[in-house]
């Protein structure tokens, strides 16, 4: 009958808890650690399971595995899954969101197990590069990635549509905006793509910091409370962006989707580390240089990202001795052929080539010593997935044929003013 | 409309006919044209209306960037379950709301017909909270709860109702003289003259669920448990901007087998949903 | 589900009456009937709108893992909030433009279609085909077809015209989302309609022909308000479904250009699960609800002035 059909499936579905509970049981002697990151590139893959089958010789019980999310929604990403009671138990952290994650008390403190790991000279990190994700001195997050901002060249592009490339411009002394626009404009009348900044894509703006900041420009102040998209710097800058893009034609415009490593663009602004997205056959002659100058001279823009330990995760001690193993000296230098190190000792081209192969010593030490010495961190502050949505809605006026920028940008300031007051 | 209609007017009205169907099939006819195209042809000018280099190449990457066999199948067994639980669910209140009568009947009626005012948008949040307590949080069981119990269950009882006060009341009357439960009624008798009811409701059901978006990406993370339309926005580059062919090709391994499903059974789909009651 | 089945027999007539009366196991039967719709509405409806509102008197910090009691200030926020405006106008000119868009077209629809002639099944069937094809395969061939060189401009350049970016114009990005919705979902008004018209008697038609009644004050003085309880309760469904329309904005447009397109119900998952402000969505989830229920409040009251009742 009807009641005596339903106990028996209640019996077996207790038998079958009953047994998976016995087995989880006994796999729990085993330790799973998991690290998001925002990279599948193969190479680094590669490189990142190498160090954790280095850390497994020496603790065996603890397997660590690499989760892929994408990048242009990781944060969110991260944080859906940090709300669906599912958080990793490392995860890299974008310099912009540094902020949030650093005040909110969701990391756990490092400097302890760091400092206390033998051989880690934890006291060889510059300030600087920790500034962002430490509170009152103690670091939450350990910045694994200082990488400069350069231009990628394709020199076959450049020489085909009869323009001066970079590396004779830098000779002549000429290497500023205008001539890199206009270099990008020749090769875009080819039909090729011109000058791509990328990851921007019309949506993350952050990313032309690279451009405007040889404006000293910047979107808001130096202590977060004040806008200043607003203001002539930044008007300026951007109306020279738009000019490239819509006049000029030598950027893509809104849409266009164009990729330099595929051997499509003339130039591309892009962090060091893309350098592995470099086609290994040589397929077309690049170049890599700093970025132009502007009219404020001489700039150099970084992005870091840091890896923290999430408390919310199973395992936060383990976690943390895994961070320190993968950041110690030896494996910093291993990670610095993609992610340059903010470790002094490892900010030598020598050093860098050794690990690098890709990248000549003369290009390392121009654009990646020099950059990270003197590079401003992108635009950062707390709440950015608001700030960075409300601002790229406004600045979607910009991106229009017919743009009324000193109108726009009053606009933004006048929304964002409130959220950069607190 | 009525009267006599002259040739001529007969000729304008096949081609004005022909010209409004343009937007209504042409995407139908792009998507499928578009998926053979390589990639190279795909914003080719002037715009191809055939293929001229059938590419099925595509099709085969479809499978290789994401799960998607197994999307495929999360997509299929929700959308079925929801439908056989929501059927059974919604004839069941349906009939006991037009034939039982039992106190307290129209103010239920009237509570479960709230549900339709409130989307499941303005409860997702709670719901969020309610399954993350449950650990249910990237699982497929707030893909089948939320329809099942939602909104869209409620009109389904709602659409149960109207046909089953509609339907004529002889047989069942005769059964209840004879002795018979309710439930035997209901199963024996109402259920099978409500097929034309069971059946637009168990379609709009599976079409709902099937096209749920929100639900899944709020609930779920790990691409294995993605539904179709979910898995469908993933076919991105590392750029972000999307593999039009691959995804074009995922878009008609969607599309195709519930067409097929409607051109064959076509007079069910729009007869049923006529006959929904719904002409007030 | 256990029903006990009653026995044919009479019982005696000096027993006493059995408990289960046919009205008790009527009320039995009912409740059990309706128990499973009606648990379900109560805990997956309205418990969580109840919630709703109890988290909207809250702030749920996901990354400090806080949740605290704020009172009225994310209502303070909501009426102090710069993007609302904004939002609320988008989502009115799209569920307008959509309803507006939708009952004409699937009313001239169903008029030509409700004509006997050879062939018009197979037409009724393709202007019905989209309601079936999958809502986001839908969405992403007209994304596609919109693209600044895609399909659309490009037959437009055939005939000589440059088209716009559709989707990344503000006006034209409204207007993509509205036609990609329209085209979608009009055959199922179509075919409410269509079986409308084909209710209302010939008989009245052909009186009024002889009457000497034009086609056009035909359809105003009969069909119409034939069919009036038809248009009113579409009505009803396309402006309450507008307001839940969110895939389309999601795959099309992400809510730009600007937030040209960032509909209520777009907003709301922006703030809930892309900021991962919880409270603050709450609180745009109680003022959708505010909307609906007015609208559809509203729009029932309207009956009794425009909708044609026999009686």
């Amino acid at each position: 009958m009807f009641h005596c059909k339903t106990f028996a499936s209640f019996r077996a579905i207790a038998g079958g808890l009953a047994l998976s509970l016995a087995l989880a049981a006994g796999a729990a002697a085993e330790t799973r650690l998991r690290m998001t990151i925002w990279s599948a590139n193969e190479a680094h893959l590669k490189l990142f399971n190498g160090i954790a089958e280095g850390f497994k010789k020496e603790n065996p019980d603890v397997t660590v595995s690499f989760e892929s999310l994408p990048f242009e929604n990781y944060t969110t990403a991260l944080t859906t899954q940090i709300a669906g009671g599912n958080a990793p138990d490392m995860a890299w952290i974008f310099e912009t969101a540094a902020f949030d994650f650093v005040n909110s008390g969701a990391l756990l403190p490092l400097t302890k197990p760091l400092a206390a790991t033998p051989g880690y000279n934890l006291g060889e990190l510059s300030p600087a590069a920790t500034e962002r994700w430490s509170k009152e001195g103690v670091l939450y997050a350990y910045p694994f990635s200082t990488s400069p901002f350069a231009v990628f060249v394709n020199n076959d592009l450049i020489r085909k549509a009869g323009a001066k490339t970079p590396a004779e411009l830098i000779a002549a002394g000429q290497w500023t905006w205008p001539q890199a626009i206009a270099t990008a404009q020749a090769v875009a009348q080819t039909g090729k793509g011109g000058l791509v900044v990328r990851d921007f894509n019309y949506q993350a703006w952050q990313y032309l910091s690279s451009v405007w900041n040889a404006w000293g420009a910047a979107p808001w102040s130096a202590d977060g409370k004040r806008c200043t998209l607003a203001d002539k710097p930044m008007v300026d800058a951007l109306g020279f962006i738009h000019d490239a893009i819509f006049v000029k034609k030598a950027m893509p415009g809104p849409g266009q989707n164009v990729d330099f490593f595929a051997g499509d663009a003339a130039m591309t602004i892009t962090q060091i580390s893309r350098a592995s997205l470099l086609p290994r056959d040589k397929r077309f002659d690049w170049d890599l240089v700093p970025l132009p100058k502007g009219p404020t001279g001489d700039y150099a823009i970084v992005g870091q990202a840091g890896i923290g330990v999430l408390q919310s995760g199973k395992n936060p001690a383990a976690a943390a001795a895994f961070v320190a193993y993968m950041t110690n000296p030896e494996n910093s230098a291993r990670l610095a052929q993609f992610f340059p190190s903010a470790r002094k000792s490892l900010l030598n081209a020598e050093v860098l080539g050794k690990t690098n192969a890709l990248l000549s010593p003369a290009q390392l030490d121009r654009v990646v010593v020099a950059g990270i010495a003197t590079g401003k961190v992108m635009p950062a502050h707390t709440d950015f997935a608001r700030l960075q949505q409300m601002v790229r809605a406004g600045l979607d006026a910009v991106w229009q044929p017919k743009a009324d920028i000193p109108a726009a940008t009053r606009a933004i300031c006048a929304q964002i003013a409130p959220l950069l007051a607190q | 409309m009525n009267g006599e209609i002259s040739a001529r007017m007969k000729v304008a009205l096949y081609g004005l006919l022909c010209v409004l169907l343009i937007p209504f099939v042409f995407p139908t006819w792009w998507m499928l044209t578009s998926s053979l195209k390589p990639i190279s042809d795909i914003f080719v000018f002037p715009p191809e209306l055939f293929p001229t280099h059938p590419d099925w190449s595509s099709y085969a990457q479809v499978f290789t960037v994401q799960p998607f066999a197994q999307q495929y199948w999360n997509s299929a067994w929700i959308a079925a379950v929801v439908t056989a639980a929501t059927l059974a669910i919604s004839s069941m209140a349906g009939y006991a709301f037009a034939r039982i009568r039992f106190p307290g009947a129209n103010a239920l009626f009237i509570v479960v017909l709230t549900g339709l005012l409130i989307p499941s948008e303005v409860t997702i949040v709670p719901l969020f909270r309610m399954f993350l307590k449950l650990g249910w949080v990237n699982t497929h069981w707030p893909l089948v709860l939320i329809p099942v119990f939602g909104a869209p269950s409620v009109f389904a009882t709602f659409v149960m109702r109207q046909f089953f006060i509609a339907l004529p009341a002889e047989l069942e009357e005769a059964a209840r003289v004879d002795g018979l439960g309710r439930f035997r009624i209901f199963r024996t008798i109402a259920l099978p003259l409500a097929r034309p009811a069971l059946a637009s409701v168990a379609i709009f059901t599976f079409l709902h669920s099937w096209n749920l978006y929100l639900e899944p990406i709020v609930f779920l993370s790990t691409p294995s448990k993605f539904t179709l339309p979910q898995a469908l926005t993933q076919y991105t580059d590392a750029y972000g901007g999307p593999m039009w062919n691959i995804q074009l090709a995922a878009a008609t391994l969607t599309a195709l087998p519930v067409l097929i499903v409607f051109v064959l059974a076509q007079k069910q789909f729009v007869e049923g949903l006529a006959h929904t009651g719904l002409k007030g | 589900m256990a029903r006990r089945s009653v026995s044919a027999a009479e019982p005696p007539p000096a027993a006493p009456r059995p408990f289960w009366t046919i009205a008790r196991r009527d009320t039995a039967a009912g409740l059990l009937f309706v128990a499973p719709q009606l648990a379900g509405t109560l805990v997956f409806i309205l418990v969580p709108l109840v919630l709703v509102f109890w988290y909207s008197l809250h702030e749920w910090n996901v990354l400090a893992n806080t949740f605290r009691y704020t009172g009225a200030r994310n209502y303070e926020l909501l009426s102090s909030d710069p993007s609302l405006p904004g939002v609320l106008l988008a989502s009115a000119l799209f569920s307008a433009g959509l309803v507006v868009l939708n009952m004409s077209l699937a009313l001239l629809l169903a008029v030509l279609l409700n004509q006997k002639l050879a062939g018009i099944a197979v037409f009724r069937t393709l202007f019905f085909s989209p309601v079936v094809v999958s809502l986001v395969a839908w969405t992403i061939v007209w994304g596609f077809l919109l693209q600044h060189n895609g399909g659309i401009n490009g037959t437009l350049r055939l005939l000589g015209i440059e088209g716009p970016n559709w989707l990344r114009t503000p006006a034209t990005a409204m207007l993509s989302v509205i036609v990609v919705q329209v085209f979608k979902n009009v055959g199922l008004n179509m075919v409410l309609f269509l079986a409308a018209l084909q209710g209302v008697p010939r008989e009245l038609y052909e009186a009024a022909r002889i009457d000497g009644a034009t086609r056009w004050r035909q359809f105003r003085r009969i069909t119409l308000p034939l069919i009036s309880p038809t248009i009113l309760l579409t009505s009803i469904i396309t402006i309450v479904g507008s307001l839940q329309v969110f895939a389309q904005i999601a795959v099309l447009t992400q809510g730009g250009p600007g937030v040209s397109t960032t509909v209520l119900v777009y907003y709301l998952y922006q703030q809930t699960f892309q900021f991962h402000r919880f409270g603050y969505g709450s609180t745009l989830a109680i003022l959708l609800f505010a909307i609906v229920a007015l609208l559809t409040l509203a729009q029932w009251q309207l009956r009794k002035r425009f909708v044609f009742h026999e009686r």
